[in-house]
């Protein structure tokens, strides 16, 4: 890439440039911060678990009032510390260097003159940030004396390139891999891992194993009465099946056109198209970060209890947001160069879209909607738990009748067997289908 | 000759990286010629094509096509002027998976019905006239093939065709022989001199190789860093106008 040439015609732009030098030197700072915050935690935790549990079990430890400015102290002054001395995990996710004026590695004193001075900054800075004129990369920490903060690519230019250091010489690495044992650690207090509940439990699911082994099938076309309700295995199967092709057929259509108002290189053109992807973009990413299980515990208060038009809807509404993404993805995608070459033609935009990229994406459409389909017939199996309909609810019907009927845990089994052929079933003819359009 | 594009102290500035792409060009093309844009790669050659249809939007200058601004027309006016200047490309841009006569259709959107079109419905005459041009450029026994089942140069071929159903004042040429060999080359750059001689269409195309503008070119205009460097005929190219262009340590290649 030739050097670019300056012109009459690039704006200047003082805030955003500021904004834009500040950005990775804020982000490296909070990084680093949350990072000793985290560890901080687990000081917290561990000391409960390890040694105030002895003293005082039923007031668990808690940080006294005083104690919250201290722990917000105590971890900014090991990140002011940790970026002053080191080349912290921070700096180096920003891609950040510290240098002297000379872009050599600063001393001791200079990196120490540093660390205190960051703490004068810290109040300062903010005061000074607009009504001073500095160059914007340069904060108030940042002098000769006390080294100056950089983008990596920069220094590279300067200086020779050295040999990368590993990671395990330098103080980042032994940081991160001790965050990485400690989250490990934290993780089996906090999750309870106890391998020996695993035997403990043992004979008690040794027996329901066994229970559950016996295999009854004597419902399967055999209506049974579920509080009222008289249906067999099949058709609760049959059920599933249909609740599951519904909200796939009904949320392709719908994901379909609205995967284009999502996709950047067809909506990115103006303002309003920016609004509306932007839009788009996050009711996607909102709806699909709600399990449909949760959806269906909504619309089972809605529409009743047991309902599969409940599970049918959650899993509609879950399957437009995780399609529209996907698809919206794919458009992103596409070769460019036919749009390119269909706009020149004087096409419409729609026009460009109905020849250039439909084709393009159909294949990979219809991929994505064979691979819902999978999805949905195993979530319409168990979202009956929550209210929603379709063969879960005999599964919990036959679990609640566990105690009050012998074979309640055969009958259950029997169940299993039933939804396990029919997804291997699904699961077989759409990955067949899935071949012969890839 | 009257001319058919005026451009204007055209600049074209990519705000990433802040590249000066175009740097204040002002030039024009007659109608009915053949203009060569000679360069290195990055030296602007794209850019100033795709700034005459504005699939690039310019920084600053003006272009007029046929006495109109390009550079102000708003989105109908802009459409219609597209219809007159068709394009082809250096990585012929067919949608690969429709048909040969499908994309050659395409270009046909901007005179087509706008709900016929939705429904991949195209009247009588152009399927007509798709065909013909097909015939044209020698695959009319490839129309139902699936694009990316063609060869290099036949689908460059589609290409033209698909720019041939424009009825063009003006065809542009990005780099249409590049990714050819030479021999494939030359026919294709015979179906631009044909559309230049006998349907009277004005051609501006850039090129790589210097033998090629010196067997095809009417006129050459040569860019560098975003400015011309070198305005004339083929003959007028010497050793120091080729160092001039190309840099200093580069050799001429003959392609035959």
């Amino acid at each position: 890439m030739r050097t670019p040439k300056k012109s009459k015609f690039v704006k200047s732009r003082p805030i955003r440039d500021q904004f834009d030098a500040i950005k990775p030197r804020f982000l490296a700072f909070m990084i680093d911060w949350m990072l000793w915050g985290y560890v901080a935690y687990a000081v917290m935790y561990f000391l409960q678990r390890y040694w105030w549990r002895y003293i005082d079990f039923y007031n668990p430890l808690k940080l006294p009032p005083w104690g919250w400015p201290l722990a917000i102290i105590g971890t900014l002054e090991m990140a002011f510390l940790t970026h002053a001395f080191t080349q912290s995990p921070g700096m180096a996710a920003s891609h950040l260097s510290l240098v002297d004026d000379e872009f050599k590695s600063p001393s001791f004193g200079q990196r120490l003159l540093r660390f205190a001075k960051m703490n004068i900054t810290l109040v300062a800075q903010p005061a000074v940030f607009l009504l001073r004129h500095r160059k914007p990369e340069r904060l108030l920490h940042d002098s000769p004396a006390t080294g100056i903060m950089i983008p990596t690519a920069i220094l590279k230019d300067v200086v020779p390139v050295s040999k990368p250091c590993p990671l395990y010489k330098t103080y980042r690495g032994w940081f991160l891999f001790g965050i990485l044992i400690m989250t490990f650690w934290l993780g089996v207090h906090i999750a309870r891992i106890d391998l020996s509940k695993l035997i403990s439990g043992w004979d008690y699911m040794a027996k329901i194993f066994r229970e559950l082994f016996d295999i009854r099938l004597n419902y399967l076309i055999t209506d049974v009465n579920t509080g009222g309700n008289l249906f067999s295995i099949l058709y609760f199967m049959a059920e599933t099946v249909f609740m599951a092709l519904f909200s796939t057929v009904m949320g392709v259509l719908v994901a379909f056109p609205l995967s284009f108002l999502a996709a950047r290189n067809i909506m990115g053109h103006s303002p309003l198209g920016w609004a509306i992807y932007s839009f788009m973009r996050f009711v996607f990413n909102a709806v699909r970060s709600i399990e449909s299980l949760l959806f269906a515990i909504v619309f089972a208060i809605w529409v009743g209890f047991g309902n599969p038009f409940a599970g049918s809807l959650a899993l509609f509404i879950h399957t437009i947001a995780a399609l529209g993404k996907l698809f919206s993805e794919q458009v992103e995608a596409v070769d460019p160069g036919p749009l390119e070459a269909i706009t020149a033609s004087g096409a419409r935009r729609w026009q460009v879209v109905i020849y250039g990229v439909i084709p393009q994406v159909l294949p990979s459409y219809l991929a994505f909607s064979l691979y819902r389909w999978d999805i949905n017939i195993r979530m319409a199996t168990v979202i009956a738990l929550v209210g929603g309909g379709g063969i879960g609810t005999l599964i919990s019907f036959w679990k609640g009748e566990v105690g009050r009927v012998p074979d309640a845990w055969g009958q259950v089994g029997g169940v299993i067997l039933v939804i396990a052929a029919v997804i291997w079933l699904m699961d077989y003819v759409s990955g067949r289908v899935r071949e012969r359009i890839g | 000759m009257e001319d058919l594009i005026q451009i204007d102290q055209l600049t074209k500035i990519y705000e990433r990286g802040e590249v000066l792409a175009i740097d204040d060009i002002s030039t024009n093309v007659r109608k009915g010629e053949f203009l060569v844009l000679l360069g290195l790669s990055g030296s602007g050659k794209s850019t100033l094509l795709r700034c005459i249809n504005r699939l690039i939007e310019p920084t600053a200058g003006t272009i007029m096509f046929d006495g109109q601004d390009v550079t102000k027309a708003r989105s109908r006016q802009l459409r219609h002027l597209r219809r007159r200047m068709a394009m082809i490309f250096q990585q012929f841009n067919l949608v690969r998976r429709s048909t040969v006569l499908t994309n050659v259709l395409s270009g046909r959107l901007g005179y087509a019905k706008a709900a016929a079109s939705a429904v991949h419905k195209f009247s009588k005459e152009d399927i007509d006239l798709a065909m013909a041009n097909l015939e044209r450029v020698g695959i009319p026994e490839q129309a139902y093939k699936r694009a990316d089942e063609l060869s290099g140069g036949q689908q460059q071929r589609v290409g033209i065709a698909r720019a041939l159903m424009q009825q063009p004042d003006l065809l542009m040429a990005d780099e249409p022989v590049s990714a050819l060999d030479p021999a494939t080359a030359h026919s294709i750059m015979q179906y631009l001199e044909q559309m230049n001689q006998e349907d009277g269409v004005t051609v501006v195309t850039s090129l790589h190789f210097l033998s090629l503008a010196r067997r095809y070119g009417g006129r050459i205009l040569a860019l560098k860093d975003g400015q011309i460097v070198f305005e004339g005929t083929p003959a007028e190219i010497d050793k120091d106008k080729f160092k001039e262009i190309y840099g200093e340590d580069a050799e001429e290649v003959e392609v035959r």
